[in-house]
């Protein structure tokens, strides 16, 4: 009998021959328990060496492998042939990023767009170990931001968001869900640091509320949330600020 | 072969493959189109309103010409036009009062209301509030 294969279309593009990506078909052999990443890797070792792709943990905690599969933006390391075959399987690099090489995206910008929200503790005074010990935090402080902080950068959701593109300014989901993240943290002082990058028009105002960054989370993060609660919260501190100007610090 | 660039920060970065938006992107799946379609609500919903604030306008000219416009609309187009606002009235507010439980978290004291109570809490609203107006103008 012979053995059972599944066909991929691949996304190729080389920065110093061509001028666009193209499509090449690749039959490679199906398993029931392969993931995609398996497929590419298959193509990678036994078909094509030239094939580029980033990948790294194979357990969905790296956020290394995003890629289009089938036009949706997935983690291939999550992504089962089986949920496909016995139809093609089109890979591509994760939509509204430039394209470095084949299925290997550029991230500077995304990087970039995740440290101007400052996503670490940020304290008013430091006082030293020896003094205070660590910071304490009950259980329902946790609960405040937890599901923020399960983000893994992988970029599926700038990909899902159709406001963010190559040549947007917008700080996208999730960068304003870290922001949230660390606004919502009780051992965090740094809200007013944010502010003013957050609360721009690339900020929380450039979301329409599309949700699409939810959907394709693979941590189960909702950016759409984060963002649209930190409008509540910007509108609400802003009228506060109107109405009661006495009541600022 | 492609000359490489040299970016501000002084090392070289290679030629970027840069896609293009399709402003078709929104047909791509069904989420997105329902997305257009709320934010369309919106436009349909503000034509809706200016007609109503012309009415409006109309009430300080006198119930003659307002009762004459009035009969103006009663005309198969406009039918056609008030059923597309209703319509979309209805499914702007579904939308809207759909999410309510995952943007407006709810507290009293300690105790935070689950999302979905919040979200059911808003569409028994709308109906309440639906149902007494209905009652105030058919009286």
């Amino acid at each position: 009998m012979s053995e059972q294969t599944i066909a991929l279309r691949i996304t190729r593009f080389n920065p110093q021959e061509d001028t666009e990506p193209t499509l090449q078909k690749f039959e490679v052999p199906y398993h029931d328990d392969w993931v995609v990443l398996d497929a590419l890797n298959h193509v990678k070792e036994q078909m094509d060496g030239t094939l580029s792709y980033r990948w790294s943990c194979r357990m969905g905690v790296c956020g290394s492998c995003g890629m289009m599969v089938n036009g949706i933006p997935k983690l291939t390391c999550a992504t089962f042939l089986r949920d496909y075959y016995p139809h093609e399987i089109r890979i591509e690099p994760l939509a509204n990023f430039s394209v470095v090489r084949d299925l290997v995206i550029e991230l500077d910008d995304f990087v970039g767009r995740i440290q101007a929200v400052k996503p670490w503790l940020i304290r008013e005074e430091e006082p030293s170990i020896d003094q205070q010990g660590e910071y304490l935090q009950t259980p329902e402080e946790l609960k405040e931001y937890k599901q923020f902080s399960n983000c893994i950068n992988c970029a599926l959701c700038y990909s899902a968001c159709p406001v963010f593109g190559p040549d947007s300014e917008f700080l996208g989901p999730a960068a304003l869900a870290l922001a949230h993240r660390y606004n919502m943290d009780s051992r965090d002082h740094g809200e007013d640091q944010r502010k003013e990058v957050v609360g721009s028009e690339e900020g929380i105002w450039n979301c329409t509320f599309v949700g699409e960054c939810s959907t394709v989370c693979p941590k189960e993060v909702d950016p759409a949330a984060a963002i649209q609660r930190t409008k509540v919260a910007t509108t609400s501190a802003w009228f506060k600020s109107v109405l009661m100007p006495w009541g600022k610090p | 072969m492609r000359r490489r660039r040299q970016n501000e920060s002084g090392y070289y970065k290679h030629d970027l493959y840069k896609p293009a938006k399709s402003p078709t992107w929104w047909l791509r799946n069904n989420k997105y189109f329902l997305f257009m379609m709320r934010e369309l609500s919106s436009a349909v919903i503000a034509l809706f309103l200016l007609l109503y604030l012309y009415e409006c306008f109309l009430l300080s000219k006198g119930e003659a010409v307002y009762n004459a416009f009035q009969a103006s609309l009663r005309t198969p187009k406009f039918v056609v036009f008030y059923i597309i606002v209703f319509v979309f009235a209805v499914y702007h507010s579904i939308t809207w009062f759909g999410v309510i439980g995952r943007v407006q978290v709810v507290r009293f004291g300690k105790l935070t209301v689950p999302p979905a109570l919040v979200t059911a809490s808003a569409f028994v609203g709308w109906a309440v509030v639906t149902v007494v107006l209905g009652l105030y103008l058919m009286e």
